[in-house]
C-alpha cells in the first residue's frame, strides 16, 4: 500500500514538474513576445546583440555544416537513386529524395547541430550567471537581461536554423539535381515540375514554421533550464544535462508533429 | 568597419537573395506568373477521380484536377486546370480517357493525335472516356481458364501429346544410335545394318561390273575382237547351214521315197541303203555344223539337233 501511494506521489510530482517547466517556458516566452512587440525593444543595442548571436550561431559554422550538409546529402541521395533504380521506381526518385532531404532530414539536423553547438553553450551560461547572481546586477543596472541577453538569443537562435536549413536544402536540391540529371540544363524541366509539385503554400508554411519552433526549441529551453538553476555551481552541469535533454524531446516532438499533420 | 557585422550583413544578403531567388523560382515553376488555362470534363462516373488526379500527356503530367461535382442533370463535371505553357497540348480533337491502373493512382490521360489542330479554347467542356482495366479482369480470367482447360487436356497422362512425344522420343533416341537416321526409319539396328551391307555389295557388285564391261569393250569391240571374227564366221555359217539345208532336202525326198518303198520293199532293198547312207550324210553335216558353232559361239553349252 505504501509501495503504491509512493509512486502515486512520485508520478504526481514528476507531473507537477513537467507543468511547473511548461508553464515556465510559456511564460517565459509570452513575456518574451510582448516584448518583441514593442517598438522601445528595437534599439540598436539588442540589434547588436542579435548580430552576435547570429554571427557565433550561424555565420562561425557556417562552412563546417555545409559540408556537412553536403555530404550527408549526396549520401543520401545516392542511396535513395540507386534503390530507386533497383526497384524500377526511379521516376519517384527526385521527390522522394527533396521530401526526405529539405523537408525532413536536414531542417531536423539542422537543429541537432545548433542545439548541441549553441543550446548547450547558451544553457552553460546562463546557469552560470544565475548561479553568480548577475542577472539580478544587470537588472539593477537598468539592463533588463529579457531584452539584452535572452530574447536576442532567441531571435537569433530562429534566425539561425531557419537560415541554415534553407541553405542546407538549397544546396540539397542542387545536389539532387546533379545527382539525377548530371551537369548539364536537360532536366530542368522535369525537376521544375517535380519541386512545384511539392513545394505548394502550405509545404513551405509548414516547413518555415517547423524550422523556426526548431529555432526556438533550441534556445528557449536551454535559456529557461538555466534561468531554474539553483544558486550551486555543482547545479550548473546538471541544468546543462536536463536543458539538453529537453532540447532533444522538443525536437523530436516538433519532428513527429509535423510529420503526422503532413501525412496522416 | 566591424569586421563580425560585415560578415553576419553578407550572410544575411547572400540567403536572402537565394531564399528571393528560390521563391521566384517557386512561383515561376507552379506558374504564378502565367495565366491558368481551365477545362471541363463530362464523364458517366467519376469514380477514383478526386482533386488533385493528374492529367498526363504522354506520361508527363500537364494539369491537375481542380474540382468535381454534378450538374443538373445528375452527369459529373470535372473541373482540371493546366498552366498556360501546357495548354499547347489540349487539341479540339484531343481524347480524354480515365486511367485506373491496378498498381497506383487514377489519371487522366490526353491523347492529341494532330498537334496541328486547332487549339481548346479557355472552358471548354470535354468527354471524359472510361477504361477500367478492373472491370475487364474477370473476363480475362474466364478466357485465361478456358485456355487453361484446353492445356491441361492436351498434357493429360494418357493424351495425344504425350504419345507424340514419347513416339519422338523413341525415334530421336534411335536416330542417337550407331546408325542413326537409318535406324530411326527403319525400326532396329539390325535392319539398318542389313541395309547397310546391301549398299556395300552392291557397290562392290558395281565396281567389277564395270572392270567386266571395260574388258567386253575391248574383247568385243577392238581391231581383232570378237566382234570382226563373229562376222566372219557368220558368212561361214550360212554356207555351212545352206549345205546341211541341201542335204536335208535330199533326205526328205529320200523318206518321201521311203514311204513309197515301206510300201514296195522288194523294189526298195537297193534303195534303202542309199537312203540310209544320204540320212548319215545329213546328220554328219548337221553335227559338223553344231561343233562349228560351239567353236564361234563359246555361250551356249549344250547345243542340241533333233532330226526330223
Amino acid at each position: 500500500m505504501n509501495f503504491l501511494a509512493a509512486s502515486i506521489e512520485s508520478l504526481g510530482a514528476k507531473v507537477v514538474g513537467w507543468f511547473t517547466v511548461g508553464y515556465a517556458m510559456a511564460a517565459f516566452l509570452a513575456r518574451a513576445g510582448l516584448l518583441l512587440l514593442e517598438p522601445a525593444t528595437w534599439n540598436r543595442a539588442t540589434f547588436d546583440v542579435v548580430v552576435k548571436q547570429v554571427y557565433f550561431t550561424a555565420v562561425q559554422i557556417l562552412h563546417v555544416f555545409l559540408g556537412y550538409a553536403l555530404v550527408i546529402s549526396w549520401l543520401i541521395i545516392t542511396i535513395i537513386l540507386s534503390t530507386a533504380r533497383d526497384f524500377g521506381l526511379t521516376e519517384f526518385a527526385s521527390e522522394m529524395t527533396i521530401r526526405v532531404l529539405v523537408l525532413e532530414l536536414l531542417p531536423f539536423l539542422t537543429a541537432l547541430f545548433v542545439a548541441l553547438r549553441s543550446g548547450s553553450a547558451i544553457n552553460t551560461e546562463v546557469a552560470l550567471m544565475q548561479v553568480n547572481s548577475e542577472l539580478d546586477a544587470l537588472a539593477h543596472c537598468k539592463v533588463p537581461p529579457m531584452q539584452f541577453e535572452f530574447l536576442p538569443r532567441l531571435v537569433g537562435g530562429v534566425v539561425s536554423v531557419v537560415t541554415l536549413a534553407g541553405l542546407a536544402g538549397l544546396l540539397a536540391l542542387l545536389m539532387g539535381y546533379l545527382a539525377i540529371y548530371g551537369v548539364n540544363t536537360a532536366g530542368f524541366e522535369p525537376y521544375t515540375r517535380t519541386i512545384a509539385k511539392i513545394f505548394d503554400f502550405k509545404i513551405m508554411a509548414g516547413l518555415l514554421v517547423k524550422c523556426a519552433l526548431f529555432g526556438l526549441a533550441v534556445t528557449l529551453i536551454p535559456v529557461t533550464a538555466g534561468l531554474e538553476t539553483p544558486k550551486k555551481l555543482f547545479m550548473v552541469p546538471v541544468s546543462v544535462l536536463r536543458g539538453m535533454m529537453r532540447v532533444f524531446f522538443a525536437i523530436v516532438a516538433i519532428e513527429v508533429v509535423s510529420l503526422a499533420l503532413k501525412y496522416i | 568597419m566591424n569586421k563580425l557585422h560585415f560578415k553576419v550583413g553578407l550572410f544575411a544578403a547572400a540567403s536572402l537573395l537565394l531564399a528571393g531567388m528560390f521563391v521566384v523560382y517557386l512561383l515561376h515553376a507552379r506558374g504564378f506568373f502565367e495565366k491558368t488555362f481551365h477545362l471541363q470534363l463530362a464523364a458517366a462516373s467519376a469514380d477514383g477521380v478526386a482533386p488533385g488526379v493528374p492529367v498526363v500527356f504522354s506520361g508527363i503530367e500537364i494539369g491537375r484536377v481542380t474540382t468535381l461535382g454534378l450538374n443538373e442533370n445528375g452527369g459529373i463535371i470535372i473541373h482540371a486546370e493546366f498552366l498556360g505553357r501546357n495548354a499547347k497540348w489540349l487539341k479540339e480533337n484531343s481524347t480524354f480517357t480515365l486511367d485506373k491502373p491496378i498498381v497506383g493512382g487514377a489519371k487522366i490521360r490526353v491523347d492529341s493525335p494532330d498537334l496541328k489542330a486547332p487549339a481548346l479554347p479557355d472552358n471548354a467542356t470535354m468527354l471524359l472516356l472510361t477504361s477500367d482495366i478492373s472491370k475487364e479482369i474477370p473476363a480475362l480470367v474466364d478466357r485465361v481458364k478456358a485456355i487453361l482447360d484446353n492445356v491441361e487436356h492436351l498434357t493429360r497422362k494418357d493424351g495425344e501429346l504425350n504419345a507424340t512425344l514419347a513416339n519422338a522420343k523413341t525415334v530421336t533416341g534411335r536416330m542417337t544410335g550407331e546408325y542413326g537416321m537409318l535406324e530411326g526409319l527403319l525400326g532396329s539396328p539390325e535392319k539398318a545394318r542389313a541395309l547397310t551391307d546391301s549398299l556395300d555389295k552392291t557397290r562392290a557388285l558395281i565396281t567389277k561390273l564395270d572392270g567386266l564391261a571395260a574388258k567386253a569393250d575391248q574383247w568385243l569391240f577392238a581391231e581383232k575382237g570378237v566382234a570382226a571374227q563373229t562376222r566372219e564366221s557368220l558368212a561361214q555359217i550360212r554356207l555351212l547351214l545352206n549345205d546341211a539345208q541341201s542335204s536335208l532336202k535330199k533326205a526328205d525326198v529320200m523318206m518321201t521315197n521311203a514311204v513309197e518303198i515301206s510300201a514296195n520293199v522288194k523294189d526298195g532293198t537297193q534303195d534303202l541303203a542309199q537312203l540310209r547312207a544320204e540320212i548319215d550324210d545329213a546328220v554328219r553335216k548337221a553335227s559338223d555344223l553344231v561343233n562349228q558353232i560351239n567353236r564361234k559361239w563359246p555361250f551356249a553349252r549344250e547345243p542340241e539337233v533333233k532330226l526330223p
